[in-house]
Protein backbone atom coordinates (compact mmCIF):
# COMPACT_ATOMS: atom_id res chain seq x y z
CA UNK A 1 0.00 0.00 0.00
CA UNK A 2 2.69 2.67 0.56
CA UNK A 3 5.29 3.42 -1.39
CA UNK A 4 8.92 2.87 -0.59
CA UNK A 5 9.45 5.61 1.83
CA UNK A 6 13.06 7.45 1.09
CA UNK A 7 15.44 7.60 4.20
CA UNK A 8 14.50 11.82 3.92
CA UNK A 9 10.93 11.11 4.40
CA UNK A 10 11.33 8.52 7.13
CA UNK A 11 13.68 10.77 8.86
CA UNK A 12 10.68 13.88 8.97
CA UNK A 13 8.62 11.73 10.01
CA UNK A 14 9.55 10.06 12.57
CA UNK A 15 11.59 13.34 13.54
CA UNK A 16 7.72 15.12 13.98
CA UNK A 17 7.15 12.42 16.05
CA UNK A 18 10.22 12.68 18.92
CA UNK A 19 9.64 16.80 18.66
CA UNK A 20 6.18 16.38 20.02
CA UNK A 21 6.87 13.95 22.23
CA UNK A 22 9.68 15.98 23.93
CA UNK A 23 8.01 19.34 23.32
CA UNK A 24 10.91 21.11 21.40
CA UNK A 25 10.95 22.21 17.42
CA UNK A 26 11.92 19.48 15.30
CA UNK A 27 14.49 21.74 13.87
CA UNK A 28 16.87 21.11 16.81
CA UNK A 29 16.69 17.50 16.89
CA UNK A 30 20.02 15.64 16.27
CA UNK A 31 19.98 12.23 14.95
CA UNK A 32 22.83 11.37 18.06
CA UNK A 33 19.93 12.13 20.67
CA UNK A 34 19.30 9.46 23.00
CA UNK A 35 15.69 9.48 24.10
CA UNK A 36 17.42 9.88 27.66
CA UNK A 37 19.08 13.19 26.37
CA UNK A 38 15.62 14.21 25.61
CA UNK A 39 13.91 13.38 28.56
CA UNK A 40 11.61 10.85 27.20
CA UNK A 41 11.66 8.17 29.80
CA UNK A 42 9.91 5.42 30.89
CA UNK A 43 6.14 5.35 30.20
CA UNK A 44 6.77 8.14 28.11
CA UNK A 45 9.00 6.01 25.65
CA UNK A 46 6.76 2.94 25.07
CA UNK A 47 3.89 5.69 23.94
CA UNK A 48 6.12 7.43 21.65
CA UNK A 49 7.15 3.42 20.30
CA UNK A 50 2.97 3.25 19.75
CA UNK A 51 2.76 6.73 18.34
CA UNK A 52 5.43 5.51 16.06
CA UNK A 53 4.23 2.04 15.14
CA UNK A 54 0.68 3.54 14.51
CA UNK A 55 2.64 6.62 12.40
CA UNK A 56 4.02 4.24 10.35
CA UNK A 57 1.54 1.01 10.05
CA UNK A 58 4.41 -0.76 11.82
CA UNK A 59 4.96 -2.85 14.74
CA UNK A 60 8.43 -2.96 15.83
CA UNK A 61 9.95 -6.71 17.88
CA UNK A 62 9.28 -6.43 21.35
CA UNK A 63 13.52 -6.44 22.00
CA UNK A 64 14.27 -3.52 20.17
CA UNK A 65 13.28 -1.52 22.87
CA UNK A 66 16.60 0.18 24.74
CA UNK A 67 14.72 3.58 25.74
CA UNK A 68 18.06 4.33 28.13
CA UNK A 69 20.16 4.13 25.17
CA UNK A 70 18.11 4.24 22.34
CA UNK A 71 19.19 7.52 19.75
CA UNK A 72 16.53 9.34 17.37
CA UNK A 73 18.91 7.57 14.52
CA UNK A 74 18.16 3.78 15.97
CA UNK A 75 14.45 4.59 15.79
CA UNK A 76 14.93 5.55 12.11
CA UNK A 77 16.99 2.60 11.47
CA UNK A 78 14.17 0.37 13.81
CA UNK A 79 11.07 2.25 10.74
CA UNK A 80 13.42 1.45 8.16
CA UNK A 81 14.14 -2.15 9.12
CA UNK A 82 10.55 -2.33 9.81
CA UNK A 83 8.77 -0.72 6.82
CA UNK A 84 10.87 -3.34 4.92
CA UNK A 85 9.56 -6.29 6.44
CA UNK A 86 6.39 -5.66 5.78
CA UNK A 87 6.75 -5.03 2.10
CA UNK A 88 8.55 -8.28 2.17
CA UNK A 89 12.47 -6.98 1.85
CA UNK A 90 14.60 -9.97 1.42
CA UNK A 91 16.71 -7.64 3.37
CA UNK A 92 14.93 -6.81 6.03
CA UNK A 93 16.23 -7.84 9.69
CA UNK A 94 13.59 -6.55 12.10
CA UNK B 1 -15.83 -12.38 71.56
CA UNK B 2 -15.12 -8.80 70.51
CA UNK B 3 -11.23 -8.06 70.96
CA UNK B 4 -11.02 -4.25 70.63
CA UNK B 5 -7.57 -3.14 69.49
CA UNK B 6 -6.10 -6.82 68.87
CA UNK B 7 -2.40 -6.02 67.87
CA UNK B 8 -2.04 -10.36 66.91
CA UNK B 9 -3.96 -11.75 64.09
CA UNK B 10 -4.32 -15.71 63.69
CA UNK B 11 -4.61 -16.81 60.26
CA UNK B 12 -6.68 -20.01 60.82
CA UNK B 13 -7.59 -21.27 57.12
CA UNK B 14 -6.20 -20.43 53.50
CA UNK B 15 -7.45 -21.86 50.34
CA UNK B 16 -5.73 -21.04 47.14
CA UNK B 17 -6.42 -21.81 43.23
CA UNK B 18 -3.01 -21.51 40.90
CA UNK B 19 -1.58 -22.62 38.45
CA UNK B 20 -0.70 -25.39 40.27
CA UNK B 21 -4.57 -26.31 40.78
CA UNK B 22 -6.97 -25.86 43.24
CA UNK B 23 -5.52 -26.15 46.54
CA UNK B 24 -3.40 -24.32 48.61
CA UNK B 25 -1.23 -27.38 49.20
CA UNK B 26 -0.77 -28.10 45.37
CA UNK B 27 0.70 -24.72 45.63
CA UNK B 28 2.81 -24.75 47.98
CA UNK B 29 4.51 -28.32 47.37
CA UNK B 30 5.01 -26.54 43.78
CA UNK B 31 6.85 -23.90 45.32
CA UNK B 32 9.01 -25.47 48.18
CA UNK B 33 9.95 -27.93 44.93
CA UNK B 34 11.14 -25.25 43.15
CA UNK B 35 8.68 -26.06 40.59
CA UNK B 36 7.42 -23.42 37.81
CA UNK B 37 3.01 -23.96 37.03
CA UNK B 38 4.16 -21.23 33.67
CA UNK B 39 3.58 -23.12 30.36
CA UNK B 40 2.21 -22.19 26.85
CA UNK B 41 -0.77 -20.06 26.61
CA UNK B 42 -3.56 -21.59 25.93
CA UNK B 43 -5.93 -19.23 24.73
CA UNK B 44 -8.45 -18.84 21.69
CA UNK B 45 -6.86 -15.90 20.36
CA UNK B 46 -3.25 -17.09 20.67
CA UNK B 47 -2.39 -16.93 16.98
CA UNK B 48 -2.98 -13.38 17.32
CA UNK B 49 -1.31 -12.76 20.25
CA UNK B 50 2.20 -11.89 20.78
CA UNK B 51 2.50 -13.13 24.20
CA UNK B 52 3.53 -16.75 24.39
CA UNK B 53 3.27 -18.58 28.42
CA UNK B 54 1.07 -17.57 31.20
CA UNK B 55 1.02 -19.03 34.43
CA UNK B 56 -3.15 -20.58 33.98
CA UNK B 57 -5.01 -22.20 36.01
CA UNK B 58 -5.05 -26.00 34.62
CA UNK B 59 -7.79 -26.97 32.35
CA UNK B 60 -8.85 -29.33 34.90
CA UNK B 61 -10.37 -26.24 36.93
CA UNK B 62 -14.19 -27.37 35.66
CA UNK B 63 -16.49 -24.47 37.61
CA UNK B 64 -19.27 -26.99 35.97
CA UNK B 65 -18.19 -29.41 38.73
CA UNK B 66 -17.32 -27.45 41.28
CA UNK B 67 -20.73 -24.64 41.08
CA UNK B 68 -24.31 -25.67 41.68
CA UNK B 69 -26.11 -24.58 37.95
CA UNK B 70 -27.86 -22.13 39.71
CA UNK B 71 -25.21 -20.40 40.81
CA UNK B 72 -22.68 -20.87 37.92
CA UNK B 73 -24.40 -18.07 35.73
CA UNK B 74 -23.60 -15.30 38.46
CA UNK B 75 -19.82 -16.26 38.40
CA UNK B 76 -17.07 -15.28 36.18
CA UNK B 77 -13.70 -16.69 36.08
CA UNK B 78 -12.66 -14.24 39.21
CA UNK B 79 -15.40 -15.31 41.34
CA UNK B 80 -15.05 -19.00 40.78
CA UNK B 81 -11.69 -19.05 41.83
CA UNK B 82 -12.47 -16.95 45.06
CA UNK B 83 -15.12 -18.79 45.86
CA UNK B 84 -13.37 -21.82 45.79
CA UNK B 85 -10.43 -21.07 47.84
CA UNK B 86 -12.65 -19.34 50.17
CA UNK B 87 -14.26 -22.70 50.63
CA UNK B 88 -11.52 -24.38 51.40
CA UNK B 89 -10.10 -21.11 53.77
CA UNK B 90 -13.61 -21.45 55.32
CA UNK B 91 -13.71 -25.24 56.02
CA UNK B 92 -9.87 -25.10 57.45
CA UNK B 93 -10.94 -23.01 59.86
CA UNK B 94 -13.09 -24.93 61.39
CA UNK B 95 -15.89 -21.79 62.02
CA UNK B 96 -19.33 -22.36 62.13
CA UNK B 97 -20.90 -18.87 60.72
CA UNK B 98 -24.48 -19.73 61.93
CA UNK B 99 -23.78 -20.34 65.71
CA UNK B 100 -23.90 -17.24 68.26
CA UNK B 101 -24.52 -14.53 65.50
CA UNK B 102 -20.67 -14.96 64.16
CA UNK B 103 -21.83 -14.27 60.89
CA UNK B 104 -22.94 -10.67 61.39
CA UNK B 105 -19.67 -10.35 63.25
CA UNK B 106 -17.51 -11.15 59.79
CA UNK B 107 -15.94 -8.94 57.27
CA UNK B 108 -15.29 -10.41 53.83
CA UNK B 109 -12.65 -8.31 52.08
CA UNK B 110 -11.69 -9.21 48.63
CA UNK B 111 -8.66 -7.44 46.37
CA UNK B 112 -8.96 -8.04 42.62
CA UNK B 113 -7.31 -5.59 39.93
CA UNK B 114 -9.83 -5.91 36.95
CA UNK B 115 -12.71 -7.50 38.14
CA UNK B 116 -15.06 -9.64 36.41
CA UNK B 117 -12.61 -9.22 32.96
CA UNK B 118 -13.18 -12.50 30.66
CA UNK B 119 -17.23 -11.22 31.20
CA UNK B 120 -16.05 -8.13 30.31
CA UNK B 121 -14.02 -9.00 27.20
CA UNK B 122 -16.81 -11.73 26.12
CA UNK B 123 -19.45 -9.03 26.17
CA UNK B 124 -17.55 -6.80 24.51
CA UNK B 125 -16.73 -8.89 21.61
CA UNK B 126 -20.66 -9.86 21.42
CA UNK B 127 -21.36 -6.61 20.55
CA UNK B 128 -18.51 -4.71 18.39
CA UNK B 129 -17.68 -7.89 16.75
CA UNK B 130 -21.19 -9.93 16.41
CA UNK B 131 -23.01 -7.13 16.78
CA UNK B 132 -24.94 -8.88 19.11
CA UNK B 133 -28.25 -7.40 19.87
CA UNK B 134 -28.62 -7.96 23.51
CA UNK B 135 -25.84 -9.30 26.63
CA UNK B 136 -26.72 -11.96 29.41
CA UNK B 137 -28.43 -10.39 32.12
CA UNK B 138 -26.45 -11.51 34.43
CA UNK B 139 -22.98 -9.15 32.64
CA UNK B 140 -23.45 -6.81 36.16
CA UNK B 141 -23.65 -8.99 38.49
CA UNK B 142 -20.80 -11.09 37.15
CA UNK B 143 -18.51 -7.98 36.31
CA UNK B 144 -19.15 -5.92 39.15
CA UNK B 145 -15.67 -6.01 41.34
CA UNK B 146 -16.99 -6.42 44.61
CA UNK B 147 -18.70 -9.90 43.12
CA UNK B 148 -15.77 -12.27 44.35
CA UNK B 149 -16.52 -10.52 47.97
CA UNK B 150 -20.66 -10.66 47.82
CA UNK B 151 -20.55 -14.35 45.92
CA UNK B 152 -18.40 -15.74 49.35
CA UNK B 153 -20.55 -13.71 51.60
CA UNK B 154 -24.05 -15.33 49.97
CA UNK B 155 -22.38 -18.96 50.39
CA UNK B 156 -21.28 -18.97 53.93
CA UNK B 157 -23.70 -15.67 55.68
CA UNK B 158 -21.18 -13.64 55.86
CA UNK B 159 -23.36 -10.22 57.12
CA UNK B 160 -20.59 -8.01 58.72
CA UNK B 161 -18.40 -5.20 56.72
CA UNK B 162 -18.32 -7.34 52.93
CA UNK B 163 -16.55 -5.19 49.89
CA UNK B 164 -13.90 -5.14 47.52
CA UNK B 165 -10.35 -3.41 47.59
CA UNK B 166 -8.64 -2.77 44.49
CA UNK B 167 -4.74 -1.59 44.04
CA UNK B 168 -3.48 -3.48 40.91
CA UNK B 169 -0.91 -6.07 42.15
CA UNK B 170 -1.01 -4.82 45.58
CA UNK B 171 -4.76 -5.71 45.67
CA UNK B 172 -4.49 -8.63 48.24
CA UNK B 173 -2.04 -7.13 50.74
CA UNK B 174 -4.55 -3.96 50.94
CA UNK B 175 -7.39 -6.03 51.41
CA UNK B 176 -5.66 -8.13 53.96
CA UNK B 177 -4.45 -4.79 56.02
CA UNK B 178 -8.06 -3.82 55.48
CA UNK B 179 -9.58 -7.15 57.22
CA UNK B 180 -7.01 -6.86 60.05
CA UNK B 181 -8.18 -3.11 60.79
CA UNK B 182 -11.22 -3.85 60.74
CA UNK B 183 -10.21 -6.96 63.83
CA UNK B 184 -8.26 -4.37 65.57
CA UNK B 185 -11.28 -2.06 65.49
CA UNK B 186 -13.22 -4.11 66.69
CA UNK B 187 -15.95 -3.63 63.70
CA UNK B 188 -15.65 -7.62 63.09
CA UNK B 189 -14.75 -10.73 65.08
CA UNK B 190 -13.02 -12.44 61.62
CA UNK B 191 -11.95 -11.66 58.80
CA UNK B 192 -12.55 -13.59 55.57
CA UNK B 193 -9.92 -11.84 52.94
CA UNK B 194 -7.61 -12.20 50.09
CA UNK B 195 -7.67 -11.23 46.42
CA UNK B 196 -8.84 -13.17 43.10
CA UNK B 197 -7.74 -12.41 39.96
CA UNK B 198 -8.69 -13.85 36.16
CA UNK B 199 -7.26 -11.34 33.96
CA UNK B 200 -6.23 -13.30 30.95
CA UNK B 201 -8.69 -12.11 28.46
CA UNK B 202 -7.70 -11.51 24.87
CA UNK B 203 -8.10 -7.39 25.68
CA UNK B 204 -5.67 -7.40 28.63
CA UNK B 205 -3.18 -9.27 26.87
CA UNK B 206 -3.11 -6.85 24.21
CA UNK B 207 -2.93 -3.98 26.89
CA UNK B 208 0.08 -6.07 28.50
CA UNK B 209 1.90 -6.48 25.14
CA UNK B 210 1.05 -2.65 24.40
CA UNK B 211 3.35 -1.93 27.39
CA UNK B 212 5.96 -3.92 26.46
CA UNK B 213 6.97 -5.33 29.86
CA UNK B 214 6.01 -9.10 29.22
CA UNK B 215 8.45 -11.77 29.23
CA UNK B 216 9.01 -14.14 25.62
CA UNK B 217 11.06 -16.89 27.32
CA UNK B 218 10.05 -16.90 31.09
CA UNK B 219 10.12 -15.28 34.33
CA UNK B 220 13.67 -14.57 35.54
CA UNK B 221 13.37 -12.21 38.78
CA UNK B 222 16.43 -10.88 40.03
CA UNK B 223 18.68 -12.45 36.60
CA UNK B 224 20.77 -10.02 35.05
CA UNK B 225 18.81 -11.62 32.09
CA UNK B 226 15.14 -10.98 33.14
CA UNK B 227 12.99 -10.22 30.30
CA UNK B 228 9.45 -8.92 32.26
CA UNK B 229 6.37 -9.97 33.30
CA UNK B 230 4.91 -13.53 33.39
CA UNK B 231 1.10 -13.39 33.54
CA UNK B 232 -0.67 -15.09 36.22
CA UNK B 233 -4.04 -15.82 37.49
CA UNK B 234 -5.87 -17.76 40.70
CA UNK B 235 -7.04 -16.72 43.87
CA UNK B 236 -5.87 -17.18 47.46
CA UNK B 237 -8.36 -16.58 50.72
CA UNK B 238 -7.57 -16.42 54.28
CA UNK B 239 -9.35 -16.46 58.05
CA UNK B 240 -8.09 -13.98 59.98
CA UNK B 241 -9.09 -13.42 63.73
CA UNK B 242 -7.45 -12.30 66.93
CA UNK B 243 -5.23 -14.72 68.35
CA UNK B 244 -7.08 -14.15 71.45
CA UNK B 245 -9.85 -15.74 69.93
CA UNK B 246 -8.28 -18.74 68.24
CA UNK B 247 -6.35 -19.73 70.77
CA UNK B 248 -9.50 -19.68 72.93
CA UNK B 249 -11.44 -22.09 70.85
CA UNK B 250 -8.55 -24.08 70.44
CA UNK B 251 -8.18 -23.89 66.53
CA UNK B 252 -5.47 -24.57 64.81
CA UNK B 253 -2.87 -21.29 63.49
CA UNK B 254 -1.42 -21.25 60.40
CA UNK B 255 0.48 -18.18 61.02
CA UNK B 256 0.54 -14.91 62.52
CA UNK B 257 -0.29 -11.71 60.75
CA UNK B 258 1.82 -9.55 62.83
CA UNK B 259 1.50 -6.51 61.23
CA UNK B 260 1.49 -4.06 58.19
CA UNK B 261 2.88 -1.18 56.14
CA UNK B 262 0.91 0.86 53.54
CA UNK B 263 2.46 3.53 51.11
CA UNK B 264 2.25 5.26 48.15
CA UNK B 265 4.94 6.95 45.76
CA UNK B 266 3.14 9.70 44.81
CA UNK B 267 5.00 9.45 41.74
CA UNK B 268 5.41 8.04 38.43
CA UNK B 269 2.66 5.76 37.32
CA UNK B 270 4.58 3.32 36.47
CA UNK B 271 7.99 3.27 37.77
CA UNK B 272 8.60 2.01 41.19
CA UNK B 273 10.44 4.54 44.01
CA UNK B 274 12.25 2.11 46.45
CA UNK B 275 11.22 5.38 48.94
CA UNK B 276 7.85 4.28 49.07
CA UNK B 277 8.67 0.67 48.73
CA UNK B 278 11.08 1.05 52.00
CA UNK B 279 8.39 2.88 53.82
CA UNK B 280 5.50 0.41 53.74
CA UNK B 281 8.70 -2.43 54.96
CA UNK B 282 9.62 0.07 57.65
CA UNK B 283 5.85 0.75 58.65
CA UNK B 284 5.35 -2.99 58.43
CA UNK B 285 7.83 -3.74 60.85
CA UNK B 286 7.11 -1.30 63.21
CA UNK B 287 3.54 -2.18 62.97
CA UNK B 288 4.91 -5.84 64.09
CA UNK B 289 6.66 -4.64 66.57
CA UNK B 290 9.91 -6.47 64.53
CA UNK B 291 13.54 -5.25 64.48
CA UNK B 292 14.88 -5.68 60.92
CA UNK B 293 17.15 -8.62 62.78
CA UNK B 294 14.08 -10.59 63.70
CA UNK B 295 12.92 -11.12 60.38
CA UNK B 296 14.86 -14.59 58.75
CA UNK B 297 12.80 -13.93 54.87
CA UNK B 298 11.13 -11.43 52.49
CA UNK B 299 8.70 -12.93 49.63
CA UNK B 300 9.35 -10.26 47.54
CA UNK B 301 7.41 -8.46 45.05
CA UNK B 302 10.23 -9.48 42.16
CA UNK B 303 8.11 -9.25 38.93
CA UNK B 304 10.87 -9.72 36.75
CA UNK B 305 11.13 -6.31 35.02
CA UNK B 306 14.07 -4.07 34.59
CA UNK B 307 12.87 -1.18 36.85
CA UNK B 308 11.56 -3.34 39.66
CA UNK B 309 14.24 -5.62 40.85
CA UNK B 310 17.07 -3.53 41.55
CA UNK B 311 14.30 -0.83 43.19
CA UNK B 312 12.85 -3.49 45.39
CA UNK B 313 16.66 -4.36 46.32
CA UNK B 314 17.78 -0.93 46.85
CA UNK B 315 14.31 -0.70 49.12
CA UNK B 316 15.43 -3.87 51.03
CA UNK B 317 18.83 -2.21 52.12
CA UNK B 318 17.62 0.96 52.96
CA UNK B 319 15.23 -0.38 55.62
CA UNK B 320 17.55 -3.68 56.74
CA UNK B 321 20.96 -2.06 56.45
CA UNK B 322 23.78 -4.92 57.41
CA UNK B 323 20.89 -7.25 58.18
CA UNK B 324 19.99 -7.10 54.12
CA UNK B 325 22.74 -9.72 53.69
CA UNK B 326 21.92 -12.06 56.17
CA UNK B 327 18.33 -12.17 54.53
CA UNK B 328 16.71 -14.77 51.90
CA UNK B 329 14.50 -12.94 49.80
CA UNK B 330 12.60 -14.72 46.84
CA UNK B 331 9.97 -13.83 44.12
CA UNK B 332 7.75 -17.09 43.74
CA UNK B 333 6.14 -15.24 40.69
CA UNK B 334 9.33 -16.75 39.17
CA UNK B 335 6.77 -19.98 39.25
CA UNK B 336 3.28 -19.23 40.08
CA UNK B 337 3.53 -15.96 37.47
CA UNK B 338 1.87 -12.56 38.21
CA UNK B 339 -1.23 -12.84 39.16
CA UNK B 340 -1.92 -9.18 39.86
CA UNK B 341 -4.93 -8.63 41.96
CA UNK B 342 -4.26 -11.72 43.54
CA UNK B 343 -0.36 -12.30 43.46
CA UNK B 344 -0.04 -11.74 47.25
CA UNK B 345 -2.40 -13.75 48.53
CA UNK B 346 -0.98 -16.78 46.25
CA UNK B 347 2.48 -15.18 47.72
CA UNK B 348 1.04 -15.26 51.45
CA UNK B 349 0.89 -18.98 51.09
CA UNK B 350 4.11 -19.02 50.22
CA UNK B 351 5.05 -17.49 53.24
CA UNK B 352 2.77 -19.35 55.58
CA UNK B 353 4.45 -22.75 54.04
CA UNK B 354 8.27 -20.99 54.74
CA UNK B 355 7.03 -19.87 58.37
CA UNK B 356 5.47 -23.43 59.06
CA UNK B 357 7.61 -25.84 56.82
CA UNK B 358 10.99 -24.05 57.79
CA UNK B 359 11.39 -24.17 54.09
CA UNK B 360 12.49 -21.28 51.74
CA UNK B 361 11.13 -21.35 48.31
CA UNK B 362 13.52 -20.14 45.63
CA UNK B 363 13.58 -17.99 43.04
CA UNK B 364 13.52 -19.84 39.59
CA UNK B 365 15.40 -19.32 36.66
CA UNK B 366 17.86 -17.06 38.18
CA UNK B 367 20.91 -17.98 36.06
CA UNK B 368 22.46 -14.45 35.82
CA UNK B 369 23.89 -12.37 38.70
CA UNK B 370 23.01 -8.74 38.28
CA UNK B 371 25.46 -6.49 40.11
CA UNK B 372 22.31 -3.99 40.37
CA UNK B 373 20.29 -6.88 42.43
CA UNK B 374 23.04 -7.58 44.81
CA UNK B 375 20.97 -9.58 47.89
CA UNK B 376 20.31 -13.59 48.53
CA UNK B 377 17.62 -14.41 46.34
CA UNK B 378 17.59 -18.44 47.14
CA UNK B 379 18.33 -18.76 43.28
CA UNK B 380 16.51 -21.79 42.00
CA UNK B 381 16.46 -24.43 45.14
CA UNK B 382 14.48 -24.49 48.18
CA UNK B 383 16.49 -23.94 51.04
CA UNK B 384 15.91 -25.52 54.90
CA UNK B 385 16.01 -22.85 56.94
CA UNK B 386 14.10 -22.01 59.96
CA UNK B 387 12.17 -18.45 59.25
CA UNK B 388 11.14 -16.97 62.35
CA UNK B 389 9.42 -14.03 60.97
CA UNK B 390 9.39 -12.89 57.64
CA UNK B 391 7.73 -10.08 55.00
CA UNK B 392 5.68 -10.36 51.76
CA UNK B 393 6.15 -7.06 49.66
CA UNK B 394 3.87 -6.08 47.24
CA UNK B 395 4.21 -2.66 44.86
CA UNK B 396 1.26 -1.73 42.55
CA UNK B 397 1.39 -0.20 39.39
CA UNK B 398 0.24 3.58 40.56
CA UNK B 399 2.79 3.80 43.08
CA UNK B 400 0.67 1.57 45.86
CA UNK B 401 2.57 -0.32 48.18
CA UNK B 402 1.01 -3.12 50.74
CA UNK B 403 3.78 -5.20 53.11
CA UNK B 404 2.93 -7.83 55.95
CA UNK B 405 4.53 -8.71 58.72
CA UNK B 406 3.94 -12.79 59.62
CA UNK B 407 5.45 -14.71 62.39
CA UNK B 408 5.70 -18.20 63.54
CA UNK B 409 2.19 -19.26 64.89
Amino acid sequence: MNAPQSDEAIRERLFAIVAKQAKIDPAVLRPEATLKDLGIASLEAIELIFDIEEDFDITFPDEHANFDTDTVQNLIDAVRAALQAKSGGSEATA
Amino acid sequence: MSVANARRFAITGMGAVSAFGVGAAPLWQGLREGRSGIEPLRHAESSRLRVRIAAQVPESFDPAALFDERVLPMLDRTTQFALCAANEAIAQSGLDFAAEGLGSRTAVVIGTGVGGETTQDESSRRLYAENAQRLHPLTIARVMANAPASQISMAHGLRGPVFAVSSACASSNHAIAQAAMMIRAGVADVAVAGGAEACLSYGVLRAWEAMRVLADDTCRPFSANRRGVVLGEGAGIFVFESMERARARGATVLAELAGFGMSADAGDIVAPDPAGGGAAMALALADAGLRPEDVDYINAHGTGTPANDPAETRAIRQVFGAHADRLAVSSTKSMHGHALGAASALELVAVIGALRDGVVPPTANLDTPDPACDLDYVPNAPRAMPVRAALSNSFAFGGLNAVLALKQA
